[in-house]
């Protein structure tokens, strides 16, 4: 494995919700590491939490108590720092059983430290792209001037014809047609395909180390979601970026990542090589994984039973998250032998095989 | 510095607490304003049916003229006639209360039925008719209105809060137009439809009863506010409760006269009482507008 | 052969749109939405509808449920034409036919209890004593798997996959027999997908219930269906046994849809990611062609034929013709 670009440990953005008076831990104790030149896909259902880590990590959350620990290492040609250095100034914290019970936080003073250190990273070392790019994209302007404005900022382009002619560059490569005609069309005069390629354009044309992909195929018909995945494919094999892909597909993924991370409940449950996790055969994986995998609705999956293996009971609410195993309740493979533990001690990642790692006790002694 | 403190209790066990313990103190305390002067209000006509009154508010007493506060029998004093000023401040608002109920009924019902039939039909001409009907209403100036009617027929409360009621409809009708279009947009209505329930269960049932009621509330709250405030205005100018009857507005106009010798007291105590009554409606209504349409946290 | 209860034929459906703001009258554009749809389907049996977003699925759906006034064409249901009902038997008819909306709250008012809910669409149809209700209720719930706690929540404290089953619960409460399933599975996620999934077949198989079962998920509806008819541009353009579609595709948008499929790619994994179609084709836009097929423009076959004159002519647009057992397709060329 080469040296991490991203390094993101013990990271905890929560939420409050007043009706309820409790926290809602979105991402709680989160691991990750993404190498230079690879692409880590994070898989995981709505609420698991996938979402929330990307915003963490580009300092896009500003509502209360949003993130309160952690460190996120960010280790670039250009930039190397933890991008929540000395955050933890702001934030007064008061635990019980390991869990926090009282945050107090000077939410100003966060976000005006946050803001001072992101906008030198933002864009230029960490772009991102959204699920909405229709929404992603101001509709007063057209799509080739936004996407010069950002080379203008963000490169050594400067002038106004060098931007163009990039901005240009940029939108061939990610396959739009005629480019010089598109290049005057305002957001909603393009398909949302199309509006996607636009999208990518605009985040690679910073030029940026890594690229954080949320949920990049959503929501788009199946031939375009094909296309879009092809070119992500394809840029990923010229450009050779380092990609958080972050999906609820794992086909996409599947596709895609050279390492995988799931997550379930706000943590990461089993991180490890694309290959070995996403492989049909059940040893060695944490059950979660391998239920997601059987669950998944096609012809293979029903074949010779008649029926889908479902995994039972409803995704993990983070605001109610249980003492043991966070999948402890919908678990179809607990032992006798581990029962106790599961139900009552969460388990932490360690390594099962060698770059695998896994958050089950079926796998400790 | 923000802080954020978990209730304790058992993890995995917090659910949806009841809407009074997740509503912000201050509007508890808006809604609590509220209700005292709503309690004080009723207070008023339970003091008037069971004659608790200290005096009769008509009686004049012409050796007791313009006595000033704390006078013994006469806690705010008296006014120009002798008359007990505690006492025509409690009997004052009921010049305003059932004809504001008239006028918050009037406004509410009209309001609802247009609102609906602009709102529920898909058809265009309804609305745009609606519409047209509303501007037309809106583009009154109010008071001038009030002072034809009053000039055609004559200065009765229950004429000015017939238009007061009138005037109103068309904001009413536009809150549960926007309401019901906002509502369409969450297809239950139309889901409604497909199950096959009759067509006044769910404008009645699904749209009104339960999703209609907190915005009627805080109308007819606001509404009430705003009647006090017309009357007062009129009364001021003359047009209002005629003499001898109390209300508050003719009490400020009648004390007005002697405000500048020294006499503060046969104006302010009215002027208060409306200040505090007219808050205490809007309050009121502000109140229960966060807390039921929960409109502070968005 | 069990009997055939519903029946569409012919069916159009237009939406008008006015050209300009100053327009007045006649100056209608018409978007053809659905234009000359003609199916059927027998008692227990799913039948699948997939095609992209825009295509007119949905809209089929709800024009069969007559929630949209049809502009021609016929539906026959249960025997009778229902094309033309009015108010009042249309509600009759509910009680017969129902839909499961893609919008898991679609269903759900926001203020009432889930108790309430099912209680009112019990008794929309059927008059019952308050005891039979409750049977009823605690039937409904067994059928669709739900715990009797959830009965005294609101809306918003379910989760979605309890929300889809409430919903399922309110449309199997009237009694239906045909059900209109528009994007049953689209907002749920993985896991929860596949319950609603196996729910919705083990229905039918206890039930007896017909589906018409609306989808962009090619996975799931090959999973579901016994029949898939696949749409483009508010026409059929294949139509035949799921297997068959699924493995033996004719119209070439028919194949592009299934090879899209990122996970039947997925299994080149390793190789360098290459793609077959990636270039070829470029991006689709929507365009409407003038006349002839519509898909000669994104068409592959159109393209290597060498833009043959018999599919841009008006002419001779394609009809569903029969090429082997039930299996009809819409293609001059069909592969």
């Amino acid at each position: 494995m080469t040296a991490p670009l991203l390094k993101i440990e013990d990271l905890r953005t929560y939420f409050y919700s007043k009706s309820k008076q409790a926290f809602i831990r979105s991402v709680d104790n989160v691991n990750l590491e993404i190498g230079k030149g690879e692409t880590l896909g994070v898989v995981g259902e709505s609420g698991s939490g996938k979402s929330i880590t990307a915003l963490s990590v580009m300092g896009l959350l500003s509502a209360g108590p949003g993130v309160i620990t952690g460190k996120i290492g960010f280790k670039s040609d250009r930039v190397q720092k933890n991008l929540l250095q000395d955050l933890d100034d702001f934030v007064k914290l008061t635990m019980k059983d390991g869990k926090v019970m009282a945050v107090q936080k000077d939410e100003d003073g966060w976000q005006e430290r946050s803001e001072h250190r992101m906008s030198k990273v933002r864009g230029k070392e960490i772009s991102m792209i959204f699920q909405n790019p229709k929404q992603s994209m101001n509709p007063f302007m057209t799509v080739g001037r936004q996407i010069a404005e950002a080379v203008q900022l963000h490169t050594e382009y400067k002038s106004e014809q060098a931007a163009k002619e990039r901005a240009l560059d940029w939108l061939d490569r990610v396959k739009i047609d005629t480019p010089r005609l598109r290049f005057d069309n305002h957001p909603f005069g393009l398909s949302g395909g199309m509006c996607q390629r636009a999208m990518i354009a605009m985040a690679l044309s910073c030029e940026p180390s890594l690229l954080i992909a949320d949920e990049p195929t959503t929501g788009l018909d199946a031939t375009i979601q094909s296309k879009i995945v092809d070119l992500l494919a394809e840029l990923k094999a010229d450009l050779g970026i380092t990609t958080m892909l972050i999906s609820h597909d794992i086909s996409i993924i599947s596709r895609l990542s050279d390492t995988v991370a799931v997550m379930y409940g706000g943590t990461v449950v089993e991180t490890g090589p694309a290959k070995s996790i996403l492989a049909k055969k059940d040893d060695q994986k944490h059950p979660y994984t391998s239920a997601l995998l059987t669950s998944i609705p096609s012809a293979e999956n029903i074949r010779g039973k008649g029926y889908l293996q479902a995994i039972e009971g409803d995704v993990l609410d983070t605001i109610n998250i249980p003492a043991g195993c966070r999948f402890y309740g919908r678990c179809n493979r607990v032992t006798d032998r581990i029962r106790e533990r599961c139900e009552r001690q969460e388990p932490d990642l360690r390594e099962i095989a060698p770059g695998h790692k896994a958050r089950c006790w079926l796998y400790f002694d | 510095m923000k802080s954020y403190t978990q209730i304790s209790g058992e993890i995995g066990e917090f659910s949806d607490l009841p809407f009074w313990k997740k509503a912000d103190d201050i509007d508890l305390a808006y809604v609590g304003y509220g209700l005292f002067v709503v309690t004080l209000v009723i207070l008023s006509y339970f003091l008037g049916a069971f004659n608790l009154l200290p005096h009769d508010p008509q009686d004049i007493n012409l050796e007791l003229m313009m006595a000033p506060p704390l006078t013994s029998g006469h806690l705010l004093g008296t006014d120009f006639m002798g008359r007990d000023m505690l006492t025509r401040l409690i009997v004052g608002i009921q010049a305003y209360f059932l004809p504001g109920l008239l006028a918050i009924f009037i406004a509410l019902f009209f309001g609802t039925v247009l609102g609906v039939l602009s709102g529920y039909p898909a058809k265009a001409g309804f609305d745009t008719g609606i519409t047209y009907f509303a501007n037309l209403v809106d583009s009154f100036p109010r008071l001038v209105l009030i002072l034809l009617v009053i000039a055609a027929f004559k200065p009765d409360i229950y004429y000015i809060m017939l238009v007061v009621g009138i005037t109103n409809i068309p904001a009413v009708a536009s809150h549960i137009k926007g309401k019901i279009l906002f509502l369409k947009q969450k297809n239950f209505i139309e889901a409604d439809i497909a199950l096959g329930l009759p067509t006044r269960t769910i404008i009645l049932k699904h749209i009104l009863w339960h999703n209609c009621r907190s915005i009627l509330i805080i109308q007819a709250t606001l509404g009430m506010g705003e009647a006090i405030l017309m009357e007062t205005s009129l009364s001021y100018l003359g047009f209002g409760v005629q003499e001898p009857t109390p209300s508050w507005g003719n009490m400020v106009q009648a004390g007005s006269n002697y405000f500048m010798k020294g006499q503060f007291w046969p104006s302010t105590a009215p002027s208060l009482a409306i200040l505090f009554t007219i808050l205490g409606f809007h309050l009121l209504g502000d109140g229960l507008n966060n807390i039921l349409e929960g409109k502070r946290n968005k | 052969m069990s009997k055939t209860i519903l029946e569409v034929i012919d069916l159009k459906k237009h939406f008008f749109q006015r050209k300009g703001l100053f327009s007045l009258g006649g100056q209608q554009r018409s978007i053809p939405a659905v234009d000359g749809v003609s199916f059927y389907l027998k008692e227990n049996e799913t039948v699948g509808l997939v095609g992209e977003s825009g295509c007119g699925k949905t809209t089929i759906g709800r024009t069969i449920l007559r929630l949209e006034k049809p502009t021609s064409g016929r539906i026959i249901f249960d025997g009778t034409d229902i094309t033309a009902l009015d108010t009042d038997e249309l509600r009759k008819l509910r009680g017969k036919m129902q839909m499961i909306f893609q919008d898991l709250d679609a269903a759900l008012n926001p203020r009432m209890r889930i108790r309430e809910i099912l209680n009112e669409a019990i008794t929309v149809h059927h008059k019952l004593t308050g005891a039979e209700v409750d049977k009823r209720i605690a039937e409904l719930l067994e059928q669709v798997n739900l715990k009797k706690s959830k009965l005294s929540n609101f809306p918003h404290e379910l989760s979605g996959g309890e929300k889809r089953r409430v919903g399922v619960a309110r449309v199997l409460s009237v009694g239906a027999q045909f059900l209109v399933a528009d994007e049953p599975t689209s907002a749920l996620d993985v896991s929860i997908q596949a319950q609603v999934v196996n729910l919705l077949r083990d229905l039918q198989k206890q039930l007896g219930l017909s589906f018409l079962f609306i989808s962009h998920d090619l996975r799931v509806v090959e999973l579901v269906s016994h029949k898939v008819a696949v749409m483009y541009l508010g026409k059929i353009v294949e139509m035949g046994m799921s297997g068959r579609i699924a493995n033996k595709a004719s119209h070439p948008y028919t194949h592009i849809l299934w090879s899209s499929l990122v996970e039947k790619q997925s299994r080149e994994v390793g190789k360098k990611a290459k793609s077959v179609q990636a270039g070829k084709w470029g991006v689709f836009d929507f365009e409407r062609p003038l006349e002839g097929c519509r898909f000669a423009p994104r068409c592959p076959v159109y393209e290597a034929k060498g833009g043959p004159d018999i599919c841009t002519n008006a002419a001779s647009e394609p009809v569903l013709r029969e090429i082997e057992g039930g299996h009809q397709v819409a293609c001059h060329f069909p592969l």
